[in-house]
């Protein structure tokens, strides 16, 4: 089931702000696209919905949908959502975050977002690159991938947003990728459905600036090659970043030490579909309300 | 078991919206897309089209559409409603 594009663009977007200023082939469009399919076929009125988005490629995502929208500061965007779904329990509320939005700039609030356990819809597009300020190397840029940060190859290890949320206290947790945009809709369908913190996250292209430099190929290509496995790392520039690193090669005292010696050269496939799922815990948020109300009552 | 039709779907291309990122015509299963000149699509082959949807899943700008012959819901003239300010 699909809805027509028409529909969508009728009725769920604002079409005198299209086109994107997206790049050609980015993913980010297709993300949307399943969102707005997620709500309606959950059955959600847009009235209801409220997305709120940081800074970055995805942060403009707030500005195409015509839900109840809220641009704000960098990383920042679970902080505004928390305050947003206290204030109206009843509202979905919807977090779109990029990869450098939510781990790096916004990990803290990201983590206590999740520790709350408040329900939010959080949906993190994990392209490996920071896309709008010009390409640097982003928490989950894999061992080996080149950005303009990381010329040589990144030999730093790659952060695992899964772990995270698990240990931090999510309630469900789902992968997809901009390859699968059917399974996307129904996992964030079922995100929707979850009462506590849920994320999704998406695993995207940036064929301009992170595929352009490992030979990853344009947007198609790079799609397709998710369809296969979700790897991203070119293998002939990840024998390259094998090799000693620069800083340390020929160092007076210091062993040269790679990528391989430090057993962080790994898989970087990431599976696909409902990774984890808890039961429903107590809901707090009536907790953090009600001190208030005693106070009006006396 | 549902029975495939071919040759009865039409397929609307707004220029307004595409940027020729080439998705659709990779996508497409049965290669009725082909690129023109300047690497927009074209239906080149509507025939072989089943209505599977990928091109619209796929693409990234709204900018492609498979009609069937009795579409659920009404289909809006996009181009207006882009120019619509």
């Amino acid at each position: 089931m699909k809805l027509q594009n028409s529909f969508i663009l009728r009725e769920y977007l604002r079409p005198q702000n299209l086109p994107t200023t997206w790049c050609p082939g980015c993913g980010l469009g297709a993300i949307m696209s399943a969102i707005v399919q997620a709500v309606h076929f959950r059955g959600v009125d847009r009235r209801d919905v409220a997305m709120v988005s940081g800074i970055g490629c995805t942060g403009r995502m707030s500005g195409y949908v015509d839900f109840n929208t809220l641009h704000t500061t960098h990383g920042r965007a679970p902080a505004f959502a928390t305050g947003l779904k206290l204030a109206r329990p009843e509202m979905t509320v919807l977090v779109v975050m990029g990869d450098g939005d939510s781990m790096s700039i916004g990990g803290n609030h990201l983590i206590h977002a999740m520790r709350r356990n408040i329900g939010l819809k959080a949906i993190v597009v994990n392209n490996a690159v920071y896309g709008l300020t010009g390409g640097q190397a982003s928490p989950t840029t894999p061992v080996g991938g080149r950005t303009t940060t990381s010329e040589p190859g990144a030999f730093e290890r790659p952060m695992s947003l899964e772990t995270l949320a698990r240990a931090a206290g999510a309630q469900f947790y789902a992968r997809s990728s901009v390859a699968h945009v059917a399974s996307l809709v129904k996992l964030i369908e079922r995100s929707l459905a979850t009462p506590g913190f849920s994320m999704v996250e998406v695993v995207s292209n940036c064929h301009v600036l992170y595929g352009r430099m490992n030979g990853l190929g344009d947007a198609a290509q790079m799609t397709h090659a998710m369809d296969a496995s979700m790897r991203r790392t070119n293998p002939l520039l990840a024998k390259r970043a094998a090799l000693p690193l620069r800083l340390d090669a020929g160092g007076v005292g210091h062993p040269a030490a790679s990528v391989q010696d430090a057993a962080i050269h790994r898989d970087t496939r990431l599976e696909r579909g409902v990774i984890f799922e808890r039961a429903p815990v107590a809901d707090l948020s009536a907790r953090y309300r009600a001190p208030r109300y005693e106070r009006e009552e006396q | 078991m549902d029975i495939v039709a071919r040759g009865v779907y039409e397929i609307r291309l707004y220029r307004g919206l595409c940027k020729a990122c080439g998705l659709c015509v990779a996508w497409c299963p049965q290669q009725v897309l082909q690129n023109d000149a300047e690497m927009y699509p074209v239906a080149a082959h509507a025939d072989r089209c089943v209505n599977c949807k990928a091109c619209e899943r796929h693409c990234p700008d709204f900018a492609i559409e498979v009609v069937p012959p009795h579409p659920d819901s009404e289909i809006a003239d996009v181009e207006r409603l882009i120019h619509a300010r």
